[in-house]
């Protein structure tokens, strides 16, 4: 059904077998969590402690998108909350999603219809092209309620740790740059994926080069696998850093390491200009080091510089982007 | 059976005259000769760079071997996996001699060149290798800055991929190591050095995939990231810490290779294991995997030679070798279809051969 934001696969987030149904839909690894939508503010407190951060976020950025994590109360079914016992709440003030939580009187997950790593979807068709036979027999009923404006994803903010972090960027930021925190691999290349999703609509049209800066063995190219897996690339990425340049899909996808690059010409030598006029994808790591010459193409092409950075836990990392 | 040999696949412009087995000449105008000369930053060599060697080269390999570009019975080229602006190169090179001198043109693929490296002859081997030494199946491991994998040979010509690398190649992970530690880049062969000076025991760095082995997947971004780390808090380094780190970085990547070694020979009986590619020069690793062998009774083969272990010409002369014996050419007709293949796997064939 549709929200703001996108269509949606909703299903009761306090059925067991509805839950265990969704995870099988989308086709996720298990452990990852789904976030739910209330009805009310009153809704969210019983479903998770709220505490001073979150009731204030609740506030200034109602009717969001938003979506808060909080600590769960376990009200909900297995597999909702992360197996941190965190709970995502979706702030939304879209009459239809309102009306249907408020009519079954519990929440509903808000997670998009698409399958792990597809397209978000903003019409049906979006979706049902890319499911399997298998997962279009889950579905149960469709809303469609046409093609609903394109609309970046909800913003999620961790409000259970000291200070708050945002873990997806959308329309609402916290901070005045798009600034994400990474706390696994998986989930660096679930940021990968997103940038892909934020910027996918100008694909064909002009080239998309993501240039990635951060030190050494910070997930740069963990990241460009996220974006690959998300462009429907199935081939491993592996480093570049040997070969200079991998290429995917028949040139769909190039994958630069600028780490052994000395001077722009040698960028162009690997026919970079090329790539820029045949709109294709480019990743390109250690960016910085050949960043003059980038930004030569400034108007072919869109280029998002991507910062990724090591910070305070063990496999966190904070990923920050602007297209200036 | 005299075989003209090109790879310009990454870094180095090679070529080698093979006869059989045997390597009659086998020319590298490799990155590290020249990094030495210059002595400070090295450019990365893209087309031009191979464009402005490889006429030396070939005639080069030629004069070496005493032979005139007439007695040549075939020509061979690497054309993937690899940098498609640098393969390009050979093969335009490799295409415009075929056509020249009327010869027959073999495209290999570089992966098959490393594994059978093994096979080759130095020119005053009187001995042909007998055919009841090479004990197939036997199980390869390419091992180098571009690529790790564990690859099983049923014969020459058929290959499955058992494990490779979903990040960094093993080779690459040195180097980076070694850029870590100030040594330079590329630093593999420098880390060596430092490693054998140092204990190995000092720092507590992780295994990759330790109890993953089931996986049949070798990665090195974790460790190296662990590496980068464990450098920042280490500041200064001191002589000891580098000899330290190094011993430490190399004996957890190893540890690794051999975990998925002795993984792959617990499933796959063979009687042969080919170590190849240009970590195959370390004496460390080649000490650890003649332990397994030893262990298996199984022979264990390395290069006659460390100029056939890092990107070579003679190794795709050999493999070109078996290749003609099977009638796998490529006549002058077809030549066109033949291309650079930059993401080429060892276990399928290029697309004009099907």
């Amino acid at each position: 059904m549709p929200t703001e934001t996108v269509y949606i696969a909703a299903v009761d987030a306090t059925n067991h077998a509805a839950v265990q149904k969704l995870i099988k839909y989308k086709n996720r690894p298990f452990g990852k969590p789904f976030s739910v939508g209330v009805a009310d503010l009153k809704m969210a407190q019983v479903l998770a402690k709220m505490n001073q951060t979150a009731l204030n976020l609740y506030k200034n950025f109602y009717p969001g998108p938003v979506t808060i994590v909080c600590s769960g109360k376990h009200k909900v079914a297995t597999g909702i909350e992360s197996e941190l016992g965190t709970l995502g709440i979706f702030v939304t003030d879209h009459k239809l999603t309102i009306d249907v939580i408020k009519a079954l009187g519990k929440p509903i997950t808000t997670t998009s219809a698409n399958a792990s790593y597809q397209k978000r979807p903003f019409k049906i068709k979006d979706l049902l092209d890319f499911l399997s036979i298998k997962q279009k027999g889950l579905i149960d009923l469709i809303v469609d309620a046409g093609e609903i404006p394109y609309r970046e994803a909800s913003t999620v903010i961790d409000t259970t740790i000291d200070d708050p972090a945002v873990l997806r960027q959308g329309e609402i930021r916290l901070k005045d740059k798009n600034e994400v925190l990474s706390r696994s691999e998986e989930s660096t290349q679930n940021i990968g994926k997103e940038l892909w999703q934020k910027f996918e609509k100008y694909f064909g049209q002009r080239a998309l080069v993501f240039a990635l800066e951060g030190p050494m063995g910070v997930g740069k190219t963990v990241f460009t696998k996220g974006l690959a897996r998300a462009m429907g690339i199935k081939d491993e990425i592996v480093s570049p850093t040997y070969n200079l340049e991998e290429e995917y899909d028949n040139g769909k996808l190039h994958h630069f390491d600028a780490w052994r690059i000395e001077n722009n010409e040698e960028l162009n030598n690997l026919e970079f200009s090329k790539k820029i006029t045949d709109k294709t994808v480019i990743a390109i790591e250690w960016a910085d080091r050949v960043a003059d010459e980038i930004r030569k193409y400034s108007e072919e092409a869109i280029i998002i510089w991507i910062k990724i950075e090591y910070a305070r836990g063990e496999n966190e990392r904070i990923v920050s982007w602007g297209t200036l | 059976m005299k075989i003209l040999a090109i790879d310009t696949s990454t870094d180095e412009t090679a070529a080698a005259v093979t006869q059989g087995i045997k390597v009659l000449s086998n020319i590298i105008w490799s990155q590290a000769s020249l990094h030495a000369k210059w002595g400070g930053v090295y450019p990365s060599l893209a087309k031009r760079v191979h464009l402005e060697r490889i006429d030396w080269v070939v005639s080069k390999a030629l004069s070496s071997a005493k032979c005139e570009a007439d007695n040549i019975n075939a020509i061979a080229v690497g054309t993937g996996p690899g940098l498609a602006v640098a393969i390009e190169v050979g093969l335009a090179k490799a295409k415009k001699i075929s056509l020249l001198l009327n010869k027959p043109f073999i495209a290999i693929n570089h992966v098959e060149g490393h594994l059978l490296s093994v096979l080759a002859k130095p020119k005053t081997s009187r001995q042909q290798r007998p055919k009841d030494i090479v004990g197939f199946p036997a199980i390869g491991l390419v091992a180098s800055g571009g690529t790790t994998q564990l690859v099983l040979i049923m014969r020459v010509g058929t290959y499955e991929i058992l494990a490779h690398t979903i990040d960094d190649a093993l080779g690459e992970a040195l180097d980076k190591a070694a850029r870590m530690l100030g040594l330079g880049y590329p630093g593999g062969p420098i880390l060596e050095i430092m490693a054998k000076e140092g204990d190995p025991k000092t720092y507590n760095l992780p295994i990759p995939m330790l109890g993953k082995e089931n996986r049949s997947r070798f990665s090195y971004s974790g460790i190296k990231t662990a590496m980068y780390k464990l450098v920042q808090n280490e500041q200064p380094l001191t002589k000891e810490k580098i000899h330290n780190l190094a011993a430490s970085f190399q004996d957890k990547t190893f540890q690794h290779v051999e975990r998925l070694i002795r993984k792959v020979l617990e499933t796959y009986k063979v009687k042969e294991f080919f170590l190849t590619g240009g970590v195959s020069a370390n004496i460390e690793l080649r000490k650890r995997i003649r332990k397994i062998c030893n262990e298996r009774e199984i022979i264990l083969s390395i290069p006659y030679s460390k100029k056939l272990c890092t990107d070579n010409a003679a190794m795709i002369g050999i493999a070109a070798n078996f290749k003609f014996q099977r009638g796998e050419i490529v006549t002058s007709t077809n030549l066109d279809l033949v291309d650079r293949v930059p993401r080429a796997r060892v276990d399928k064939k290029f697309p004009w051969e099907k």
